[in-house]
C-alpha cells in the first residue's frame, strides 16, 4: 500500500513536471524563431510564468507537506514577482533609447527583398 | 525640523497600528517558516527582528498620491479580493500562455506585433503599479512605459493578447481591487 502512494504521488509529480518541461521548449522555440528583442521578451514570459508554476507544483507534489515545500512556494512567490519587475525595466530601457519595433510592415519589405535575390 | 511620527500622520489611509502590526506578523511567519523550529529563543528573536523590521521599513512603503494629499500603504489590500483575483489573473496566465505558445510554434509564425496605448488614471500607484506587472507577467503582452498622467504603453505579440488589452478586463479587475473608480479608455492610432 505504500508503495502504491508513492508511485502514485510521483506519476502527478511527473506529469507537471513534464507540462513544464513543455512550456520551457515553446520559450526556447519562441525565443529562437522570433525577429526582435521585444518579440523575444513575450517568449521568455512562456517559461517565467507556466514553466515554473508546473514545475514547482511538480517539485512540491514531489516533496509533499514539509518544510521545504514551503520554502519552494515562497521561491515561487518571489520570480513570480521580481520577473516581470526584470521584463518591464528591459523594455523600458528599449523603449525610451528608440530601438527599431518590428512589425509585418517589416515583414513583407524582407519578402520583397527575398524576391530581389531570387530573381 | 522635527521628524513626525508616522502613527501620528493623518494623510495615512487606514490605521498605522494595523498596517505594522499586520506586516509584524507576516514577517514574522516568514521567519518561522525559514527557522523551523519553535524553540522560545527563536520566537523571540523573530518577534523582535520582525518588528524592528516593519517599523524601520513603513515609512519606506506609504506612497503618496498625486496631489499630496493622501499616503497609501503599499501593503494593504482586501485579502479576499486579492485571492479572487490571483486566481482570475492565473487563469488568464494560462490562456495566454497557451495563445503565445500556438503562436511561437505554429509553422508560420502567428503574429501580428503592436503598441496599444491606454489611459487608465487611479489614485492609489499601487493599483497602477499592480496593472503593469500583472501585463507584464502576462505572455503576449510587455508593459514598456507608463507615464505620470496614467498613460500605458503596452507591446502586445499576438491580435488576441492586443484584443485582451483593449476589452478592459484586465483594468476593470485592478479597479475593483483596490475599490478605485474605473478610468479608462484607449489611444487610438499610430504614435
Amino acid at each position: 500500500m505504500i508503495l502504491y502512494d508513492f508511485a502514485f504521488r510521483e506519476t502527478f509529480a511527473a506529469i507537471f513536471m513534464v507540462a513544464g518541461a513543455i512550456f520551457f521548449i515553446a520559450s526556447a522555440i519562441g525565443m529562437l524563431r522570433l525577429p526582435d528583442f521585444y518579440m523575444r521578451i513575450h517568449a521568455s514570459g512562456n517559461s517565467e510564468t507556466m514553466g515554473c508554476m508546473l514545475s514547482f507544483i511538480g517539485l512540491i507534489i514531489y516533496e509533499g507537506a514539509t518544510l521545504t515545500s514551503l520554502k519552494m512556494a515562497i521561491i515561487f512567490i518571489i520570480v513570480f514577482l521580481a520577473n516581470p519587475i526584470g521584463s518591464h525595466i528591459l523594455s523600458k530601457a528599449a523603449y525610451k533609447s528608440g530601438h527599431k519595433m518590428w512589425t509585418l510592415k517589416d515583414l513583407r519589405k524582407e519578402e520583397d527583398e527575398d524576391a530581389d535575390l531570387h530573381h | 525640523m522635527e521628524k513626525e511620527c508616522v502613527l501620528k500622520d493623518t494623510k495615512i489611509v487606514g490605521s498605522p497600528i494595523v498596517h505594522l502590526l499586520g506586516m509584524t506578523i507576516v514577517l514574522f511567519a516568514f521567519w518561522m517558516g525559514l527557522a523551523g523550529r519553535t524553540e522560545i529563543k527563536f520566537i523571540i528573536y523573530g518577534l523582535i527582528a520582525a518588528g524592528v523590521a516593519s517599523w524601520i521599513t513603513y515609512p519606506l512603503l506609504l506612497l503618496p498620491n498625486k496631489d499630496g494629499s493622501k499616503k497609501y500603504f503599499a501593503l494593504s489590500i482586501s485579502i479576499p479580493k486579492f485571492i479572487s483575483y490571483v486566481v482570475w489573473l492565473m487563469w488568464q496566465l494560462l490562456l495566454a500562455n497557451l495563445d503565445v505558445m500556438k503562436a511561437t510554434t505554429s509553422e508560420v509564425l502567428d503574429i501580428d506585433p503592436k503598441v496599444v496605448r491606454f489611459y487608465f488614471r487611479v489614485d492609489n500607484p499601487m493599483a497602477a503599479v499592480v496593472l503593469a506587472d500583472s501585463i507584464t507577467l502576462t505572455p503576449g503582452t510587455v508593459t514598456l512605459n507608463v507615464t505620470d498622467d496614467g498613460l500605458f504603453e503596452i507591446h502586445a505579440l499576438t491580435v488576441g493578447a492586443a484584443a485582451g488589452i483593449e476589452d478592459g478586463s484586465f483594468q476593470r479587475k485592478v479597479a475593483d481591487l483596490y475599490g478605485e473608480k474605473l478610468d479608462f479608455e484607449v489611444v487610438e492610432g499610430e504614435e
